[in-house]
């Protein structure tokens, strides 16, 4: 159940960032947040990008320890199991899974289910993919 | 998350980086937390920093004068809108105290690099760079950027740094040559527009700033922090889909100042402009690519326009009304290229309007031929060219309006105040608009008091100064306290909301009352500049037009608008704000306003009080 933009309509405020990293590290910092959104100007229109967890399942299968898994509608880590080892941040297609400081991967978890970056987009660009995702 | 306000964390760090790029020397200085409670952030905290130890008749251009950047006191945090950094200096345009801000993502960049402000004095050895992050801050030499625009620094900066997230403050060949109303440009279209901020950094040999932040900013109570701002976006239609400002962005005025008769047109001679419907707001939304937000912004003023080949991000109502209406210019296209070309080239496109606009007049009454008459675009485009270079007519046209008109006569045509030329409102449909522009502190300004929303807009009578001297002073207070938190001009936000957000973010307690003395203090602040240096009631006047001449149309018609009332309203005007009748704060009005001792004294010693 990942997260989907209606990326015509992203102004790059980038609000959804903050209201990431407020809720998750309870500081503002964009650069923790587990979406982010680029703006690029070209002369056919500003190129808009989102990166976000697509529930690929690649982190998973790729995780030798089993530290990260699914639970059907986000990805969940268990910090215990990992070992820092960053085969899940090679691997991760969007760019968008990191391990902070203390060596954990952190990766979107939809706040639970109830994702803060929705309620503060500005625009409702983001919403919630309720079909089932790839495996 | 705390839910108790925790004062030792704070939005405020409290840190400056000191840089002299004569000597190379970089290094960090504290800032006293007296300085922030006195004068909040942004342009309050700037002109403190301005003023700390300066001798007020600094020569502008000199490696003496001062860069000050500052942050918002709320920037990098989730506050809408609250992301913009000022650069406050001495200005070669205007030769008073001069502060602009700039939107996009380059003020939370500053707060994510550790800084609440820098100051930057010298002159480097030749074309340099300064670079800020929270591992590095250098400044390097690129003299082979001599000459270029700034979107091509800023994109050369980017591959030579090899960081496409990396921030930039640029100069174009207008702030090199030393354009007196050369701008500073970021992100390609957003701009220190006014005063000769480009100029400042030109004579530094400082033709770029680069910045990238990834440090976290903490906040008082950050739960709260949440709750309030979520409020107030909702309460004053910051996130309201329909609000024009995000549906047509500043381009709406277009059709309002139509409509009340105040819409600059062929240099201020009218009101109304008959080609309007080309350049307003629903024109430029019919070639509108993208919306666009600064950091933080849930408003998105933004609008990437590309008309044939001419691409902006714009225009905004002021560069239409002086690159458009006031030059006789009614073509879409050809105001996009305007914009683009001042914008990259780095001069000021109210200034080079308003400059070409007297030009054209001072042609057609035969007072000088500058060779270019109303309407002629492809030729206005050309000057602005050669002003940004200052070769043929533009060594002469880059000195502005004022200085033509000395050279030249036409003192009535040169639409200026203190040397800046007015913006986009003929104050003779919004007579408050008239107090607003003489008193701003930095020139001919509309953003210290914006009196024409009420008046034209409004419910007050626009052609009367019966209560206008309070209402611009009021309204001079509130901005400055709202821009001093970095909280951009278009969230109509309320003295209580701002001490609120202050409360939940650097701590402390704001009731609404202690707000406002905070915008007093910091206007009285800015005077005390300017008085010391000799300005005083003879430079807070209008050009001689507005008194002469009664527009012809629309609501002004008929109303005329004297010098004998426009004196009694300064005189009230100088009466509230404590001031004496020659526009000099007095000390005991300085004093009750918490201004420190320090300040006061060197004032008092230089006017011999």
């Amino acid at each position: 159940m990942p997260l989907r933009f209606r990326l015509s309509d992203c102004t790059g405020c980038k609000l959804c960032q903050l209201a990431c990293s407020a809720v998750h590290d309870g500081v503002f910092n964009p650069e923790k947040a587990r979406l982010k959104m680029t703006h690029e100007y070209n002369s056919n229109g500003i190129k808009i990008r989102s990166s976000h967890c697509i529930m690929c399942g690649k982190c998973e299968e790729t995780c030798t320890t089993g530290g990260i898994k699914s639970n059907g509608r986000w990805m969940v880590v268990e910090n215990d199991k990992c070992t820092g080892c960053e085969a899940c941040v090679e691997v991760c297609p969007t760019n968008i899974l990191y391990l902070d400081a203390e060596n954990n991967p952190i990766i979107c978890d939809l706040c639970d289910g109830d994702p803060e970056c929705i309620k503060w987009c500005p625009k409702d660009v983001i919403t919630l993919w309720e079909k089932e995702p790839k495996k | 998350m705390s839910s108790k306000i925790n004062s030792e964390v704070s939005s405020f760090f409290g840190k400056m980086l000191v840089v002299d790029l004569t000597s190379g020397k970089i290094k960090d200085k504290q800032l006293p937390r007296e300085w922030v409670d006195l004068y909040t952030g942004q342009k309050g905290l700037g002109s403190r920093i301005l003023m700390e130890d300066f001798d007020v008749e600094t020569d502008p251009l000199s490696p003496d004068n001062r860069i000050i950047l500052t942050t918002g006191i709320m920037t990098g945090t989730i506050v809408s809108c609250s992301a913009k950094l000022a650069m406050t200096t001495k200005s070669p345009q205007t030769g008073t105290i001069s502060d602009g801000s700039v939107g996009g993502h380059i003020g939370a960049e500053l707060k994510y690099a550790g800084y609440d402000a820098v100051m930057i004095t010298g002159k480097a050895p030749e074309l340099s760079y300064l670079h800020i992050d929270p591992d590095t801050r250098e400044i390097h030499s690129i003299p082979e950027f001599k000459g270029l625009g700034t979107f091509d620094t800023e994109d050369k900066l980017k591959v030579l740094t090899g960081d496409d997230k990396l921030k930039v403050l640029a100069i174009g060949p207008g702030g090199e040559n030393l354009v007196p109303f050369s701008c500073v440009s970021s992100e390609r279209y957003r701009q220190l527009g006014r005063g000769g901020m480009g100029a400042v950094m030109g004579s530094k040999n400082l033709k770029a700033i680069t910045i990238r932040g990834w440090l976290d900013v903490a906040v008082a109570d950050i739960k709260k922090c949440m709750k309030i701002s979520m409020a107030a976006h909702i309460k004053d239609g910051v996130i309201d889909p329909e609000n024009e400002i995000y549906t047509l962005g500043t381009s709406c005025l277009v059709d309002y100042s139509q409509e009340s008769g105040l819409l600059p047109t062929r240099n201020f001679s009218e009101g109304r402009f008959p080609e309007y419907q080309n350049i307003n707001g629903e024109s430029f939304k019919t070639v509108r690519l993208n919306k666009k937000a600064c950091f933080s912004c849930g408003i998105a003023c933004g609008n990437y326009v590309k008309d044939g080949d001419a691409v902006v991000e714009g225009p905004e109502f002021e560069t239409i009304a002086l690159c458009g209406s006031s030059i006789g210019v009614g073509s879409r296209a050809d105001i996009i290229r305007m914009n683009a070309v001042c914008d990259d080239l780095g001069i000021d496109t109210i200034s080079a309007g308003g400059t070409i606009a007297y030009m054209m007049e001072a042609t057609e009454k035969g007072l000088h031929n500058f060779g270019i008459h109303f309407g002629e675009a492809e030729k206005a485009y050309k000057y602005m060219e050669d002003i940004s270079f200052r070769r043929g007519i533009g060594e002469e046209a880059s000195r502005g309006s004022k200085w033509l008109a000395e050279k030249y006569g036409g003192d009535d045509y040169a639409i200026n105040v203190k040397g800046m030329e007015l913006p986009g409102y003929d104050p003779r449909g919004s007579w408050g608009m008239g107090i607003a522009y003489v008193s701003a502190p930095r020139g001919g300004c509309h953003l210290t008091a914006y009196p024409v929303g009420e008046e034209a807009w409004g419910t007050l009578d626009p052609f009367t100064f019966e209560g206008k001297g309070k209402l611009v002073a009021d309204m001079q207070n509130s901005q400055f306290v709202k821009f001093s938190m970095g909280v951009c001009d278009f969230w109509p936000i309320d003295d209580a909301t701002i001490g609120s957000l202050y409360e939940v973010t650097v701590g402390g307690e704001w009731p609404a009352e202690k707000v406002y003395t905070v915008g007093e203090r910091i206007f009285n602040l800015q005077r005390m500049f300017n008085v010391m240096l000799g300005f005083d009631r003879r430079e807070d006047t209008l050009p001689g037009r507005f008194y002469k001449e009664i527009l012809k149309e629309g609501p002004p018609k008929d109303h005329a608008m004297t010098k004998e009332a426009f004196d009694n309203a300064m005189n009230e005007y100088y009466s509230y704000r404590g001031w004496d009748d020659i526009g000099r704060p007095t000390i005991e009005k300085l004093k009750s306003l918490g201004i420190e001792e320090k300040l006061i004294s060197a004032y008092a010693e230089k006017l011999g009080f």
